[in-house]
This record gives structure tokens, C-alpha cells and sequence, in this order.
């Protein structure tokens, strides 16, 4: 089995928590700039990285289309394929609005995944250490650099 | 206006001890329809009741024991009960205190209404 690989420590309960649950095939927990924080089930950095890219401009579109339709952003957005599925939400934390990304098979079901993202959005809630700031935007200068730190801590190359 | 499941989910939360009653999609564990009470956590209880239901009829038919018709689970502030029905799982939410025997029977004549409500919503698109 792929090992769950975290930016920071506080992360890797909740998400560990909803994985072993939920049944989660892949589970991506990144910044809404598209910088990956967490990520399990994938075996190459490129491969978090276009996920990363997909997840952000798919939230980003989804979110300013439910502001035309609907007056407020989409809060998640469910797809479903031939043999596997895909849940991408906004994942709301004390260090700010993520986004998360989990892909699921047959084994389990959007209800259990509704359910246990809503408690991983509480697990990240009361994991988060309380004296760190909100984190703040990417800034375009140091998006790469940091993109590429991520990464380079997930899979170990740092 | 009434959904095709509303006669079913009345007579099944009329039963004395019947807390709720919902049709849920056995794929997705979604509910499609429900009678619950102000405060229940429907969405929880249709996720993994769907689960359960998915997981026992997949294990009695490994067990070469065929379909599954009527599942129930017990625990200690009451009792969960299912049957499936096409694509789709009725399920019970009860007191300890329940005449399961009265669930069972209701819910297995549910049963064909439910098939039939599930094909005529599946043509229906």
C-alpha cells in the first residue's frame, strides 16, 4: 500500500482517519493555489502535482459558476466514471479553506464518503495547531519554489 | 406532491417502535426518500445501513447462500432493518422494543413496490 505523505504532521490523523474509513482509493488535501499538503495512494510526485493543478482550476470553475448560478460558490462537486469516482470539496480549517480531492471504487460509496469528509473537516478542525496563522495565498514569485518543496517532502527528495 | 415511496415509508413508520424509514440507493448510499424525525442523522444512517446491506448480500452470495431478503442489526439503543429491492435498500430505524416480526413482514411486502418504483424511476431517467 502506498504510505499517506503530509507538508505538516497535524494532517496526517484526520486524513489517516478518513482513508481507513471511508475506503478511499487516493485522498489529496492541497491549498487552493493548487500547493499539495497531504496526499495518499499516489506513487509520483508529477502525478500529485497535474492532480493538484486539476483539483484548484476545477474548484476555482466550480466555484465561480455556482457564484453565477446560484449566488454563492459549489461547495463540492461529485463524478462519477465507469469504475471509480471522484469527490472534490472545499475543506474548511482553522488555517483556512483547503481543498480536498479523493477518488473512490466500488468498495465504498459517496454517502460514506459525505460522511466521513464531514469528519475529517472536524478532525482537521481540532488538529490544528491553535498559535499558527491562517495560511496565507501563494504568492506567484514563490509558488513554484514552494510547489516544489511540497513535493520534494512528500516523496522524500527534500 | 407524494413520491412513489411515500405509501411504503407511512405504513412502515406507523408500526409502533418505528423511529424512521428511508429508501436509499444501494450504490451510492444516498437517500431517495424518508420519513425521519426532526434531529436524525438520516444521511449517516443511510450511508452505512446502504454499506451493510451492500456488504451482507455480496457475503451471502460469495457463501453460495443466494439473495439476501430481509437484514438486521442489533444494538444496544435499537435496531437497524433492511431489505433490498432492485437498486435500492428500505430501510428501519427502531426502539429495542420493536416487533421485528411486524418490520419484517412490512418490509418484505414493500419489497415489490419497491422494485416496481425503482423501475419506473430508472425508465423515468
Amino acid at each position: 500500500m502506498t504510505p499517506m505523505m503530509v507538508v505538516e504532521s497535524w494532517i496526517e490523523g484526520p486524513l489517516r482517519q478518513f482513508v481507513s474509513d471511508a475506503g478511499a482509493e487516493l485522498a489529496l488535501l492541497l491549498h487552493p493555489s493548487g500547493q499539495v499538503l497531504a496526499q495518499h495512494g499516489f506513487a509520483r510526485a508529477v502525478d500529485v502535482m497535474s492532480a493538484c493543478a486539476l483539483a484548484a482550476g476545477i474548484q476555482a470553475s466550480a466555484g465561480e459558476l455556482g457564484k453565477q448560478l446560484d449566488g454563492k460558490p459549489f461547495s463540492g462537486m461529485h463524478h462519477v466514471g465507469r469504475n471509480r469516482q471522484i469527490f472534490l470539496a472545499e475543506a474548511a480549517s482553522p488555517r483556512g479553506a483547503y481543498i480536498f480531492l479523493t477518488v473512490f471504487g466500488p468498495e465504498s460509496s459517496l454517502g460514506l464518503v459525505r460522511l466521513y469528509f464531514n469528519e475529517l473537516v472536524a478532525g482537521l478542525a481540532a488538529a490544528a495547531p491553535a498559535d499558527t496563522p491562517q495560511t496565507a495565498p501563494a504568492l506567484a514569485e514563490h509558488f513554484e519554489r514552494d510547489l516544489n518543496r511540497n513535493l520534494a517532502v512528500l516523496f522524500g527528495r527534500a | 406532491m407524494a413520491t412513489p415511496f411515500a405509501a411504503m415509508l407511512d405504513s412502515l413508520t406507523k408500526q409502533r417502535g418505528v423511529t424512521a424509514a428511508l429508501v436509499v440507493s444501494e450504490r451510492d448510499g444516498i437517500i431517495v426518500d424518508s420519513n425521519l424525525q426532526i434531529g436524525q442523522p438520516g444521511e449517516k444512517v443511510a450511508a452505512l445501513a446502504a454499506f451493510l446491506y451492500r456488504k451482507a448480500r455480496l457475503s451471502a452470495r460469495a457463501a453460495g447462500m443466494g439473495a439476501v431478503s430481509f437484514m438486521q442489526l442489533e444494538a444496544p439503543a435499537g435496531r437497524i432493518c433492511a431489505v433490498g429491492g432492485g437498486s435500492l435498500v428500505l430501510v428501519v430505524v427502531a426502539e429495542t422494543s420493536v416487533n421485528v416480526g411486524m418490520v419484517r413482514m412490512e418490509l418484505l411486502r414493500a419489497v415489490e413496490g419497491l422494485v416496481a418504483a425503482d423501475g419506473a424511476r430508472e425508465e423515468g431517467g
